[in-house]
């Protein structure tokens, strides 16, 4: 399982990996925002795609967009992991297809969670 | 008291007042003075009235002026001194994480080893138990525990040793904490500024209206600060699990 995490600070990100290594995941690479995150997923072969909502460049909500309307990679799952707590934008991001939203700041437990469900769905 | 009805009396007592002002203005003293005494000869009460309410302007105006080097302080020197502190916040609180995490890492990574070490040595020792144990690999099993016991009590002393500079790693709390509490006074000086103008030059009613409209910002916003004020955000990651499961997810 490939993952790759997005976020635009580096203790952010670096907190996601440590603790999706925890879990198991330990293949997984780093983007700081939706501009680098996009050619790598289409050149990479991810399996599933970590983000966060507010950074510079290409905002996570644009790179969800941009995931679903690539033939290649509409169906790869995407977990956001972002302080943004506005109910019209959790309404947005489901509306765009997101797979889990996780708001920070978050626990370890609920990564977890979040994942099982995921991978819960996919299977069945 | 005089009466102004006479349109050219009033002409006239208009033209003196402007000359008085240009007086005062000019600091032309002796004129000003001159020109009050014959309005004065007048024996007109309301111009006295005027002429306070004249003085009174001008001390606004000084006061008015003294604000103003104020506000040049704090835009040529100490907005740029707070962005200064503003980035050293995020400078420290950056290096702090990160310290953190690199401890963390090699804490998180050297009780593995205990944790293998041990329990490659817990297999040894069953096999002792169950009397599996050839007589030549009793001595390495002894020789095995030793090396492990040592090994185990460096390690344990290193771990606090690096527990400890976790521990240390955090205090940039009090350094960054002084430094934000000196940009909240001057955002608290900027904004009694602004208000000052605002009474001296705008709408007092426009800004209490202002003030009293809850401001919703469009788009993304990060952390919200004041949930408690809030009704258009979840506050916690229940919420957003039972908003999703409403929307079928």
């Amino acid at each position: 399982m490939k993952i790759l995490v997005v976020d635009d600070f580096s203790t952010m990100r670096r907190i996601i990996k440590n603790l999706l290594r925890d879990l198991g995941f330990t293949n997984t690479q780093e983007a700081d925002d939706g501009n680098t995150a996009l050619p790598m997923l289409q050149a990479g072969n991810f399996d599933f795609l970590v983000t966060d909502w507010n950074m510079p460049g290409m905002q996570g909500i644009d790179l969800l967009k941009a995931v679903r309307a690539d033939d290649k990679l509409k169906t790869m799952p995407v977990l956001m992991v972002t302080a943004e707590s506005k109910r019209e934008q959790i309404i947005e991001a489901a509306q765009a297809g997101v797979n889990g939203y996780i708001v920070k700041p978050f626990t370890a437990a609920t990564l977890d969670e979040k994942l099982q469900k995921i991978f819960e769905r996919i299977d069945g | 008291m005089k009466k102004l009805s006479n349109k050219d009396k009033l002409e006239q007592t208009i033209t003196q007042t402007r000359d008085l002002l240009s007086h005062l203005e000019n600091n032309e003293i002796e004129d000003a003075q001159e020109l009050i005494d014959t309005l004065a000869g007048e024996g007109d009460e309301d111009l006295f009235i005027e002429i306070g309410k004249l003085t009174r302007n001008l001390h606004e105006a000084l006061t008015n002026f003294q604000m103003d080097s104020r506000i040049t302080d704090i835009a040529a020197s100490e907005i740029p001194d707070a962005k200064e502190r503003l980035n050293y916040v995020i400078e420290k609180t950056e290096e702090a994480a990160n310290k953190t995490m690199d401890k963390v890492e090699s804490c998180t990574e050297r009780s593995n080893k205990m944790s293998n070490d041990a329990e490659e040595l817990l297999v040894e020792w069953k096999k002792l138990y169950n009397r599996e144990l050839e007589p030549g690999d009793f001595r390495k099993l002894c020789k095995k525990i030793e090396t492990h016991l040592e090994k185990n009590k460096n390690d344990a002393d290193d771990l606090h040793s690096e527990l400890n500079d976790v521990l240390m790693a955090q205090d940039y709390q009090d350094l960054t904490g002084q430094v934000i509490r000196q940009v909240i006074t001057l955002v608290h000086d900027v904004e009694e500024s602004m208000v000052h103008i605002i009474k001296m030059f705008g709408s007092m009613d426009g800004y209490n209206k202002a003030k009293d409209e809850t401001s919703v910002k469009q788009g993304v916003e990060g952390p919200v600060v004041n949930v408690e004020k809030r009704d258009d955000v979840v506050t916690g990651q229940d919420e957003v699990d039972d908003l999703l499961s409403s929307l079928g997810f």
